[in-house]
């Protein structure tokens, strides 16, 4: 394999970039309502200009109120749930977990759930809810899955299993003490789907505030990734090389969580998404985490630009839930590759 | 009272502006400043356009609505029948996959299913309102669409009188409040026909089944429950869920004297359904089913829509054939006997049960 120098993962990010961009524009052009790319063009370039009065209003909204967001979201949930799902591969050093493999999304869904049935018509209240049951969910299986003071992969892997577990058992509990309209909001919950809007009118400052935290996470696992290609070898002889072990998986641990617990809060559980793209990346592009970590964050983002433009168009008029789609779709990309590997 | 207030302001409206078909975008963007200066009847006329109205809806949400309706899309069956029943079938501009009732709403543009319909498509057929209800769409729909400053009303209702209101109060929306009050009467007359005629008789108790297996029954709060009891008869099952799963033995133990199912299916006559009951181990031991004691009436009894008094008719003679079948001097001779529970029930309706 060729050495992996600053200006091959560059390379290699401008690539996915680059697919990832014809992912939106394809996705911005699908759609029920008929609109034409020249329309939708003249609609971003007059947008981009602060020129909003000179667009019809219904290209607007359908450009500005209803696509964009939508993909917008996906890039986010897509990047936040992969780069979750490689920082919980090395961290556990088990090739099976995902992002919710520790209970993360149990949590944020039965926060949701909880708020749904306190405070049903609270606008935001199911964001944050769902985040402080992330939280929470992180924080207790963070201090059950300690051995001798710090985090151990095999009782990590244990206590969030336990936990997610658990809280399913509770939201399944719940379910049945729910009627009408609150099972429906509790089903999106559940599946995962990306049509909530944005809980303000600033719709820009939201995403932005999303965005920012993404950033930090996603920054503080990639400061980790020569670490953690050294731990994957084994933690003894990480640490005989001078890597600080308990540092490094504490901060794995807390910036994937977080990542988890924020694509959890706006868009529900999106399924295998946070599996299979660092998988499929580590066979298109090695196992090396420096590379990985930016290729799994754009290849997420990818899939589920794709997955739900799929999910929009497949059946439409009527929409699939997104989580749906990343299976449907997914599964057989990734069996593809993995036979194509071992021939 | 629904309309806290009505303000009639010229807030710009997006569902509101309708370019010419086909118009590029130019074109569009030029049709969008239509009132040109000096022109004084033309700008009145765009102002009574986006006239806005603020109702509160069955939620408790806030909403803008024009005062003007010409398009509707309808997010559920039930929706759909009404605005039918009003006689705006021809201001519906799309309706949803599930609705199959009138046959003409299955040739309407169709938006996807209730549960998840496509916003977009909702967009394109240009929705002054859209009608939704709690009991199949979702709130994140209703809050997308809000999002997006498309007028949503939705329905909540919980009995066959709040049914009726929310039928008046949607007429009044669409500007056909006279439809609106003409058809809540004439239902209602309905039911107080069936009520003068069920007034002396005990309530039949029944087991409404919504599902076999698992069997899933109906709680006290649904409005089918509100519609047994207009039928003359109650739910077995008392439960504060909506939608109770209950075990078999339980129905045992209860001996119901009715087993009441729904079909959509006009063919599937009741002695087929008790057939098919008769076959099952665990039912053929309920006492209602070897008495063959079974009602079929159409699927309308879970939609709450003008189809519901049908419904509710059907029942009635099924589980009351008596009441139906004495003629009219005998029945007015009844009436007169309970004359005083008549003119009682003028006040208070609402629970047919209770009064008696």
């Amino acid at each position: 394999m060729r050495p992996l120098t600053p200006k091959r993962i560059l390379w290699i990010c401008s690539g996915l970039g680059a697919v990832l961009f014809v992912a939106v524009v394809v996705s911005l052009r699908m759609g029920a309502y008929p609109i034409g790319v020249r329309d939708i063009v003249m609609t971003l370039f007059n947008g981009a200009m602060g020129r909003r009065d000179d667009i019809p209003s219904e290209f607007w909204l359908v450009v500005f109120g209803l696509r964009l967001p939508r993909i917008a979201l996906g890039i986010l949930v897509g990047a936040s749930l992969s780069t979750a799902g490689a920082g919980f591969q090395a961290l556990l050093r088990n090739p099976l977990a995902d992002p919710y493999v520790l209970g993360v999304s149990s949590g944020a869904a039965l926060g949701a759930i909880v708020s749904l049935i306190v405070a049903p018509h609270v606008v935001g209240a199911i964001q944050i809810a769902a985040f402080v049951g992330a939280a929470a969910t992180i924080a207790a299986v963070y201090f059950l899955g300690r051995r001798g003071g710090h985090l151990d992969s095999p009782t990590l892997l244990l206590a969030g299993i336990v936990a997610a577990s658990f809280l399913s058992a509770i939201i399944m509990f719940l379910l049945t003490m729910v009627t009408g309209s609150e099972l429906r909001s509790i089903a999106f919950w559940l599946m995962g789907d990306l049509t909530a809007p944005p809980p303000t009118t600033n719709v820009i400052g939201w995403f932005g505030f999303l965005f920012f935290i993404f950033i930090v996470a996603a920054g503080a696992i990639y400061t980790t990734s020569s670490d953690l290609n050294l731990i994957l070898t084994g933690e003894q002889e990480a640490r005989h090389l001078g890597v600080n072990v308990n540092r490094v998986k504490l901060v794995v641990y807390v910036a994937a969580s977080v990542l988890t617990g924020l694509a959890v809060s706006v868009s529900g559980a999106i399924g295998y998404v946070g599996l299979l793209v660092p998988h499929v990346m580590r066979m298109l592009f090695g196992t090396d985490y420096r590379l990985l970590i930016p290729t799994s964050a754009i290849g997420g983002a990818i899939a589920i630009v794709v997955a739900d433009t799929l999910a929009r168009t497949i059946v439409a008029p009527t929409q699939l839930p997104v989580g749906a789609m990343t299976a449907l779709a997914g599964a057989p990309v990734f069996i593809y590759l993995m036979r194509r590997r071992i021939r | 009272m629904i309309f806290c207030a009505v303000v009639v302001c010229a807030a710009s409206h997006a569902a509101e502006k309708r370019p010419p078909e086909g118009g590029r975008y130019e074109r569009r963007a030029r049709a969008e400043n239509w009132p040109s200066e000096g022109d004084v009847g033309l700008q009145q006329a765009a102002e009574y356009k986006r006239a806005i109205r603020y109702v509160t809806d069955e939620t408790g949400r806030r909403v803008a609505i024009p005062l003007r309706i010409r398009n509707i899309v309808t997010l559920a069956p039930n929706l759909t029948e009404t605005v039918y029943a009003l006689g705006l079938g021809e201001r519906l501009a799309g309706d949803t996959t599930f609705c199959d009732s009138p046959p003409a709403a299955k040739e309407k543009p169709h938006v996807g299913a209730p549960q998840n319909p496509s916003l977009e498509a909702i967009v394109a057929l240009h929705p002054d309102l859209v009608l939704a209800t709690t009991s199949i769409n979702s709130p994140q729909t209703v809050e997308a669409l809000a999002a997006v400053g498309i007028a949503v009303y939705t329905s909540d209702p919980h009995t066959v009188r709040g049914m009726l209101e929310s039928i008046a109060h949607m007429a009044d929306l669409m500007g056909a409040s006279e439809q609106g009050a003409a058809l809540a009467a004439q239902l209602q007359a309905r039911l107080d026909v069936l009520q003068a005629r069920l007034a002396e008789l005990p309530l039949a108790h029944v087991l409404f089944v919504v599902w076999e297996d698992p069997l899933i029954t109906i709680g006290p709060g649904t409005f089918i429950a509100d519609a047994l009891r207009w039928a003359g008869a109650e739910s077995v099952i008392v439960s504060k869920q909506n939608w109770p799963q209950v075990s078999i033995e339980e129905i045992v133990r209860l001996q119901p004297e009715y087993i009441v199912l729904t079909s959509n299916h006009e063919e599937s006559s009741a002695a087929l359904q008790i057939a098919d009951l008769r076959a099952r181990p665990a039912w053929k031991g309920l006492r209602a089913v070897e008495l063959g004691h079974v009602a079929v009436v159409g699927e309308e009894v879970t939609r709450p829509s003008p189809g519901l008094i049908d419904a509710i008719e059907q029942l009635a003679h099924q589980l009351h054939p008596e009441a139906f079948t004495e003629n009219m001097e005998q029945h007015e001779q009844r009436r007169a006997r309970g004359a005083r529970f008549v003119a009682s029930s003028a006040v208070g309706k609402d629970c047919a049960a209770c009064a008696r």
